[in-house]
């Protein structure tokens, strides 16, 4: 028995391929997904190893930085060959424009050279004196600087420094680094750079013969409970473990991507195990007529899955190594952080986990096709015709898919009308996936009048194959629903995210216009100080002096956040819940909504506010206010006047100018741009910057997700092709039949090709209407008011695509089945 | 035998030879054939197992390329013709009737009926339709499908198909082969009419003698040679001739 399954499987070689394929594929992307991982866990742990060799000691503070006089104390203590303390604070670097670069300060760091040195430079060396300075790459390569290049970075005082750059280093993993640029400086220029007074961690060097063990507890006696202090072998483990945290993330996105392929393929064995044990039936039978017991038929049939499931899985493993690395070449050039250089891992828990995941989905995905093979009867050996499959849908299945549908659509209901947030997206979600799989059970049913439905066209202009190609379509209506539903995947998922990233997209930018009452903002610099960032003062007035600009409004806060002054009524819009803003004078007050729910007021009242320069002060509740767009609302907002009698002249938060009626956009940014070089760290954004950036993101994510999703849709085009290329072994003597009552080559081909097409249209439909309509709940579960988009024209091309893959899938077979000699195929039984 | 040109022939082959395979692997199907159809007769082709009787209808129907000689359908030197004429020259002029598998099972017998005008792009003569359906006796039959029809219905609607294009000939390939004897019968007198009263052109492959007997001539063929023929034939006489050609 063994041995004839063996035969088979090399007779049907050829045949196997594509469903080895759908599970290579599969596979090839969970595989992709450790080895991607693994590898950057793996560079992790060799750079923070490397680190760990040159550092015995970590001091860290658990709060507040570390003084200098401990640098002092731990440099004279027993068993310390070495200590360096790690300044690390804010230098906005300049751009080549001389605008500060980015809406984040760079950090500026103390870079030393030295055997406790963990640096890495890409070029150069560290800064050797108070002139020179190096810069993260990242940072370099956006704005454009090189070695020997110079810089210029703004001091504590806000004055120009220039330095001479020396080297490039890499951040590596460092987040906060890699977010806001680094610019490094010797250690008594970094401090003085960046102002801070102390460290935010000191390294030890241990002396010959004292182990790092030893050198902590001496330290960490030294210093008591005031900081914390590992080895640097500790160090280590910490940072890896930082680090893995974002790593679990994109193993589990990825994963989900790669159950998504794998349930599609698992579709595609399904199917293709199915055809192969119908057109068996009389291998089976002959077996059976010679003695094999029903056992045996059914061992044969899983025997040869678990075949074809092992050597694909192992060729899978192959692929996943090319995607992994695939994956981290394209995660560097996002800049994302992760360790350049390493080496592609394949651990034994990726092939351990391959092979299982493979071979189980695929042995699983056998089971009922081989319990189809037990059920043939030894006398079927003996027919000669096979028998068309009839379909009826039983009551059973009506039932199950019944109970799935509704279950899916009242979870669906459950999380819109009852649950919201998290909660209610992640319960909708489940309900588009139980609803799903009401319509995997119920789509025999539905793939006949889908069928006629999307072959109405091609039935009216292809003439006579048009006609048979849909009545094909239509012939096996199970097959043709399991082949269609692992491309409907595929498309509800595109779908449903264009829907999402449409519509998130649409909201996004009808409230940006809403927030936008103006042409430009100007903002300052984050991550200069705690609290919100504030512009100089003179600012707003500086403005008000150009010609170019019309109206110039700013928005102040106290540095809790919590009272703002009202600002010019163009840009501050809120709703007025009750009261109103006129009444809003000296002494009176307008509170947000919770917040006067907090405090139990309404208008009329008398609050108390703590301020600044006047202490406690009562007033009197004017209006209560709902969300603004722009500034959102604070708790509590007074008039101008009363707040710079509370607060003083403090800088604003926000200033917003509207370009004159009559001047060009673009001059009157050019003049506020040139107003502010007084002041580089201001950042100018206009709603045209914001939107751009919006829009980047959007397409960026997009993309992303539709790559992941290719190979799902790729593997569920295999399966077409499959299904396809059985039927036409299937009818082959129909279509020589066809061919000598004169059907061309051409039409033949044409014939299939329209087959595909139709399975291929159908597929997408579904996908489409199901994507859609959970594209739908899902944005409802979202609390904010969200615009409800379905991006027809993208949505249109799903359809098109989805047809034409069809097509495609089907130019072997429909080749093969027209180039068949017609004496041969009529020959054959 | 004969050999006359005879200018009314539906059918005409010169020096025809089949080879498969080379060397000393190769078969000689048919060795150099010489004959040829009338129109409007129906001519029975028979021999022995193996003698080429099958490879001689499909090259004469232009299913199969010829080795050597020339095979005229009408006007036309079907040796000569690409595929894509060859296609086009039997959806014109060539009707089918095979032992099996005739009709399409999507298909209902009225669709399966005018499928050759329609993949030529050509009205059915609703006047010929009610004749062919009338004769076959199927007007009741022809809202269902093949899987809904007995053998000897479904032969019928293939002989109906095959005359509705009102083709130059008519090739059948042992139509009776998976019929029991009553509807053998039926499918053979309904050829026989057809050539009688519309004038058909059959050339029909057989090894049955009473099948044979329903032909005006009968052309025996032996080891890819045309070795006699018979004409007016009787069960009994074709049966004589087989034992004597199998002898």
């Amino acid at each position: 028995m063994l041995r004839t399954t063996l035969a088979g499987l090399v007779a049907h070689r050829l045949r196997l391929l594509l469903t080895s394929l759908a599970i290579t594929l599969g596979v090839g992307f969970i595989a992709g997904t450790f080895v991607l991982t693994d590898t950057i866990e793996q560079g992790f742990r060799q750079l923070f190893t490397a680190d760990a060799d040159k550092v015995a000691v970590a001091v860290t503070p658990k709060d507040e930085d570390i003084p200098h006089e401990v640098l002092a104390k731990l440099t004279a203590l027993p068993g310390v060959s070495g200590a360096q303390g790690l300044v690390r604070g804010t230098a906005p670097l300049l751009d080549k424009s001389g605008r500060a670069a980015g809406s984040t300060a760079t950090s500026g760091i103390s870079v030393e050279a030295g055997p406790l040195d963990r640096t890495s430079y890409v070029t150069g060396t560290a800064p050797g004196g108070p002139g020179e300075a190096v810069l993260d790459e990242n940072t370099a390569r956006t704005r454009q600087f090189e070695v020997g290049d110079t810089v210029t970075v703004l001091d504590l005082a806000e004055k120009r420094r220039q330095f001479t750059l020396v080297g490039l280093i890499d951040v590596g993993v460092d987040q906060h680094l890699a977010y806001t640029g680094a610019v490094g400086f010797d250690p008594a220029t970094a401090r003085e750079m960046t102002g801070e007074k102390g460290y935010h961690e000191i390294d030890l060097a241990a002396s010959a013969g004292v182990s790092p063990e030893t050198l902590k507890q001496t330290v960490a006696a030294a210093l008591g409970q005031t900081y914390t202090v590992k080895t640097g072998e500790e160090l280590a483990r910490k940072l890896a473990l930082d680090s893995n945290v974002e790593l679990d993330y994109l193993v589990l996105v990825l994963l989900l991507f790669g159950c998504v392929a794998m349930f599609v393929a698992a579709l595609v064995i399904y199917n293709t195990f199915n055809i192969l044990v119908a057109q068996r039936t009389r291998e089976m039978a002959l077996l059976r007529c010679i003695g094999a017991t029903r056992g045996q038929v059914f061992r044969s049939i899983l025997l040869e899955s678990a075949v074809v499931g092992l050597v694909s899985s192992v060729l899978g493993l192959l692929v996943g190594l090319g995607l992994g690395a695939l994956g981290l070449a394209a995660l560097g050039r996002f800049d994302a952080p992760v360790p350049t250089g390493a080496s592609v891992a394949l651990t034994p828990r990726t092939i351990v986990l391959g092979l299982v995941v493979g071979l189980l989905v695929t042995v699983v995905a056998a089971v009922l096709p081989a319990r189809g093979a037990t059920r043939v009867a030894p006398i079927a050996a003996l027919r000669s015709q096979v028998e068309e499959q009839t379909f009826r849908a039983g009551l059973a299945r009506s039932l199950i898919a019944g109970l799935l549908l509704a279950g899916g659509l009242g979870l669906t209901a459950v999380a819109i009308w009852v649950l919201d947030g998290n909660t209610g997206l992640l319960v909708a979600m489940g309900g588009g996936a139980v609803f799903f799989l009401g319509v995997i059970v119920i789509g025999p049913v539905l793939m006949s009048p889908l069928s006629a439905f999307a072959g109405w066209v091609p039935r009216k202009v292809f003439g006579v194959p048009g006609r048979l190609a849909v009545d094909n379509s239509r012939r096996n209506p199970k097959r043709a629903a399991t082949t269609t539903v692992a491309l409907t995947i595929g498309v509800t998922l595109m779908t449903l995210i264009s829907v999402i990233t449409a519509s998130t997209r649409e909201t996004v930018v009808s409230s940006l216009d809403d927030q936008f009452p103006v042409d430009f903002m100007i903002t300052a610099q984050y991550g200069r100080a705690d609290g919100m960032p504030l512009l100089p003062a003179e600012v707003p007035a500086t403005l008000r002096t150009l010609p170019e600009v019309g109206l110039v409004a700013e928005m102040r806060q106290d540095d809790t956040g919590e009272i703002a002054s009202l600002p010019d009524r163009a840009v501050f819009r809120p709703e007025v819940l009750s009261g109103s803003l006129a009444a809003l004078t000296p002494g009176t007050v307008a509170l947000s909504e919770p917040q006067a729910e907090n405090l139990g007021a309404k208008v009329g009242d008398t609050v108390s506010l703590t301020t600044a320069k006047a202490g406690k002060v009562k007033v009197k509740v004017a209006a209560l206010l709902g969300q603004d767009g722009l500034n959102g609302t604070m708790p509590y907002t007074i008039a101008a006047p009363d707040f710079e009698k509370y607060f003083g002249a403090v800088g604003p938060v926000r200033v917003y100018v509207k370009v004159k009626d009559g001047t060009a956009a673009d001059v009157s940014r050019r003049a506020v741009e040139a107003a502010l070089t007084a002041y580089p760290t201001a950042q100018l954004v206009s709603a045209a910057d914001v939107r751009g950036e919006f829009d980047e993101a959007f397409d960026m994510m997009f993309t992303i997700f539709a790559a992941l999703l290719g190979l799902a849709i790729l593997i569920s085009l295999l399966g077409i092709a499959n299904t396809l290329s059985l039927s036409v072994h299937e009818r082959t003597r129909e279509s020589a039949l066809l061919r000598a009552l004169g059907l061309t080559r051409p039409q033949l081909r044409g014939m299939l090709s329209i087959e595909a097409l139709v399975l291929g249209l159908v597929g997408a439909l579904v996908g489409v209407v199901i994507g859609v309509a959970f594209g739908w709940a899902a944005l409802q579960t979202i609390p904010n008011e969200t615009v409800f988009i379905v991006p027809v024209g993208q949505v249109l091309l799903y359809l098109v695509l989805s047809a034409l893959a069809g097509v495609l899938a089907a130019v072997l077979p429909a080749r093969r089945a027209a180039n068949a000699s017609i004496v041969g195929s009529l020959a054959a039984s | 035998m004969t050999m006359t040109t005879d200018v009314r022939a539906a059918v005409v082959a010169r020096g025809l030879s089949k080879t498969y395979g080379q060397g000393d692997a190769a078969v000689h199907a048919l060795r150099g054939i010489d004959v040829s159809f009338a129109t409007g007769a129906f001519t029975a082709i028979m021999g022995p197992s193996g003698s080429g009787k099958s490879t001689l209808m499909h090259c004469l129907a232009g299913l199969d390329t010829v080795s050597s000689g020339h095979v005229h359908i009408g006007d036309a030197d079907i040796t000569t013709l690409s595929d894509k004429q060859l296609t086009l020259l039997r959806r014109e002029r060539i009707g089918f009737v095979f032992q099996a598998f005739n009709l399409l099972p999507t298909l209902t017998a009225e669709q399966n009926i005018r499928l050759p005008l329609e993949i030529a792009g050509r009205q059915a003569d609703q006047v010929l339709m009610d004749r062919v359906v009338e004769t076959v006796g199927l007007r009741d039959r022809l809202s269902h499908r093949p899987s809904q029809l007995s053998g000897g219905q479904q032969q019928r609607v293939a002989v109906a198909r095959a005359l509705i294009s009102k083709p130059q000939v008519i090739f059948a390939d042992e139509p009776t082969g998976n019929l029991d004897s009553r509807s053998g019968a039926e499918v053979l007198s309904f050829l026989r009419r057809s050539v009688r009263e519309l004038g058909q052109t059959i050339v029909m492959v057989t090894h049955d003698p009473v099948a044979a007997s329903y032909a005006d001539r009968v052309v025996f063929l032996r080891d890819g040679l045309l070795v006699s023929e018979v004409t007016q034939p009787t069960p009994q006489s074709v049966h004589d001739m087989l034992l004597k050609l199998e002898a």
